[in-house]
């Protein structure tokens, strides 16, 4: 007999995040490292946990080794249940053959049976590559207050930011009477933040209804969101007024990191005892700081070992950063070697890159213009002395004094 | 390689350590800024593929507890074997409080040794800080066909009068036995010894029978020329902790490049209990040279030749050198401290100062504010 459960979540991490470029040719977008200790997917994760759900559907399509291998058994967000716990989700095959996830809507269509299996009241959409700090248990409660149908988390966003996002337009007590993906001409400035809770049978009947029209592109957003509100269903806003980032592209992800650098209010907390965000730690010693090390404005981890300088820098574990280099307004990502004497500025170093001594990566930028960030992928050489200019994104090794842009 | 089973006499609380064992066994004390002493041996075991250890603990042992949990930390939360707590029994006629030695230790665990399911058993004790590859110390011991085989250091690791020393003659083997005296020529043992089951069961009932309850002296020296007893020369780093100048002295070895090379190897990771932490954060006016630190710290003032564990605050204007400060330590602003050891959830109000000596550091007690 299974014990039922009032709330399932579903995390969608199939995306392959192509505006990433070469951070995710070999990783899915969830499974990107990010803010010294983390990678993108622990911050639902560990939101699920915090706020009392112990179910968590993971699904995924794109490169999902490595972010299979991440969760696991779930051990390190305390997702190891006798019942329920995290479930990763592939596409699988079936009677008539089987199918990749078309869509958001079909993901969670194709994974109906699992969510029957803990016969839940709600169901919690959510995303893998999203950035913030939230209590679930509180949107579900005025869910159910609310007698919604669905209930949409969304976020106040500057009006030159509202065109590029799907606005919901909502009345003065907080019903949706119309979702417009992208406006030009932006009616309010609340973003859906891609968060949704369903009335479970509700969803089912749509999702059902979805995959029978083959006219749809079986996205959330676009198809599940208009059907229900032509149908007259009571749709709500939840405003959430915390900090939130999506880290679709190379500039938001470089954004998010040196943001976890800013003031407590400005970003998520991360050193609150009583919200943390969970990972999956390597075993690695504490980090040393060398005798001639300067280090202002930084996160640092375990494993690591700082010779040089750093200036605004968020590293991951097992960074190796020798004498002399100077890292400023820099992500360094797990194993990566900072040569001697080599300077890294505006930069995202990937997994084990190796940048030899003296080679320079990326460039300041005048403002007011927006600084160009460059990207060295995971296991890239940059060869000794050699210049990878600001915003060139390298994917193959540079062994001789030789410009790339 | 599953034919060794560990044993790890946690029960010893010294008194030679002050303050740092006034809450806890030894085998607990934290060390290197993220672990407590006993991760290093729990950590040889398992990186030589031992799946089954048990921990024999006498006195002081919730902080052990605490600390190893289900053993899952070390992937040792098993269905069958794993890590097994050794606790005292409550029956009457306990002498003392601790154990007389490792013998009569053992006599009191002595059903959970007929149970043990595999040949071999590693002797270990918890207060040595070295990454031991127990592996080829095992195929040394199965070569040398001894009936027990010690690990001796290359150098001095311990107080001479706390530690046993052994002469060998032809072929490595052991002719003398001496304990409590450093003498020219004779090997310091680790405390680390591989002997079969069926020998130690033998043992641990003969001893019982005779009364007699120490293991150098009952049985390496009484016996030494009923058995053979074997040596293995651990070449690599090697510390014990017997006294709180030597805690400050073999912590602050760590600094030393060369030392951590030995004791953090990437094929023989420590293990140690997860804290769900978030990077140290370093504030724009910090300074920070030549320092170990751990996780989860949040640093603003000055800080030099220092081991930061997990949790430590140090405010702006604060100045901290030559100090061990322990987990969720806060140095308020314009504090100094210099040869200081902060014991967990210490605070030092502002303006306070703490001044020890290389051969005397100051120790403040656990949960004290100053």
């Amino acid at each position: 007999m299974i014990q039922k459960k009032d709330c399932v979540a579903m995390l969608l991490a199939g995306g392959q995040g192509s505006r990433l470029y070469v951070l995710t040719s070999k990783v899915a977008k969830p499974a990107i490292p990010f803010g010294g200790k983390y990678r993108l997917i622990d911050f639902p994760l560990s939101n699920c946990i915090n706020s009392a759900i112990d179910t968590v559907g993971v699904l995924t399509q794109y490169q999902p080794h490595e972010l299979n291998a991440y969760i696991g058994s779930g051990q390190p967000w305390d997702l190891d249940r006798l019942e329920g716990g995290v479930h990763v989700l592939p596409p699988y095959m079936r009677g008539k053959g089987g199918q990749w996830y078309k869509g958001s809507a079909n993901a969670i269509y194709q994974n109906i049976n699992f969510i029957e299996h803990y016969d839940p009241e709600y169901v919690l959409v959510l995303a893998g590559d999203q950035i913030y700090k939230m209590d679930y248990s509180k949107m579900l409660a005025y869910h159910i207050q609310q007698k919604s149908t669905c209930t949409i988390a969304v976020i106040d966003v500057p009006m030159d930011e509202a065109s590029r996002m799907g606005i919901m337009n909502a009345n003065a007590d907080g019903t949706v009477y119309e979702f417009e993906e992208k406006p030009k001409q932006p009616k309010s400035t609340l973003a859906s933040m891609g968060i949704y809770i369903f009335n479970w049978r509700t969803l089912k009947k749509y999702l059902i209804e979805d995959e029978a029209d083959p006219k749809s592109k079986n996205d959330f957003g676009g198809n599940i969101i208009p059907n229900m509100l032509n149908n007259g269903e009571r749709l709500m806003v939840y405003r959430f007024d915390g900090y939130w980032k999506d880290v679709g592209t190379i500039h938001s992800l470089w954004e998010a990191n040196m943001d976890m650098l800013a003031s407590k209010e400005n970003s998520v907390n991360l050193f609150d005892p009583n919200w943390r965000v969970y990972a999956r730690n390597p075993t690695a010693p504490p980090h040393m700081v060398g005798p001639n090390a300067n280090i202002s404005h930084s996160l640092v981890t375990e494993g690591c070992q700082v010779y040089g300088n750093l200036e605004n820098a968020v590293l991951f574990h097992s960074v190796v950063v020798e004498e002399g280099a100077q890292i400023r307004h820099s992500i360094i990502m797990p194993g990566a070697h900072i040569g001697r004497d080599a300077v890294i500025e505006y930069a995202i170093i990937a997994e084990d890159a190796q940048i030899r001594p003296g080679a320079r990566v990326g460039a300041i930028f005048e403002p007011p213009s927006k600084p160009q960030i460059a990207v060295v992928a995971a296991g890239i050489t940059v060869g000794t002395g050699c210049k990878v200019a600001a915003g060139a994104l390298v994917d193959k090794d540079i062994v001789d004094e030789e410009a790339q842009s | 390689m599953k034919e060794m089973h560990g044993l790890i006499f946690a029960y010893d609380a010294s008194m030679r350590l002050r303050e740092l064992t006034e809450k806890r066994a030894v085998s607990s004390i934290p060390f290197g800024g993220r672990y407590r002493v006993i991760d290093f041996m729990l950590s040889n075991m398992v990186n030589a593929g031992i799946t089954d250890v048990g921990v024999i603990m006498r006195e002081n042992y919730q902080s052990l507890l605490d600390h190893l949990g289900a053993g899952k930390d070390w992937d040792l939360s098993r269905k069958r074997g794993g890590l097994r707590m050794l606790p005292p029994f409550g029956f009457a006629g306990v002498r003392g409080s601790s154990y007389r030695g490792k013998m009569e230790a053992l006599q009191n665990v002595a059903d959970y040794i007929n149970r043990i399911r595999q040949d071999h058993v590693v002797l270990a004790c918890s207060d040595l800080v070295a990454n031991l590859p127990l592996e080829d110390i095992y195929d040394h011991h199965l070569n040398s066909k001894c009936d027990i085989t010690a690990v001796c250091g290359q150098k001095p690791v311990g107080a001479p009068e706390n530690e046993t020393f052994l002469v060998t003659g032809r072929k490595e083997r052991v002719v003398d036995v001496i304990i409590g005296r450093a003498e020219l020529g004779a090997l310091e043992t680790l405390g680390v010894y591989i002997i079969s089951r069926k020998l130690l069961e033998s043992l641990v009932s003969y001893c019982a029978a005779h009364n007699l309850h120490d293991f150098e002296r009952d049985v390496l020296q009484a016996m030494v020329d009923r058995l053979t007893i074997g040596t293995y020369l651990f070449g690599g780093y090697a510390a014990k902790v017997s006294s709180t100048s030597t805690y400050f002295a073999r912590s602050m070895d760590l600094l030393r490049q060369e030392v951590r090379a030995d004791l953090f190897l990437r094929d023989r990771p420590v293990k140690t209990k997860v804290r769900e932490e978030a990077s140290t954060y370093y504030g724009p006016g910090s300074v920070i040279k030549n320092c170990l630190v751990a996780d989860g710290c949040y640093v603003e003032g000055e800080v030099e030749n220092c081991i930061l564990f997990r949790g430590v605050r140090i405010e702006k204007g604060a100045s901290v050198r030559n100090s061990i400060i322990m987990q969720d330590t806060h140095i308020c602003t314009d504090a100094v401290l210099n040869f200081a050891i902060t014991d967990k959830d210490v605070k030092v109000n502002p303006g306070r100062m703490l001044m020890g000596h290389g051969n005397y550091p100051i120790a403040i007690s656990k949960g004290s504010a100053v």
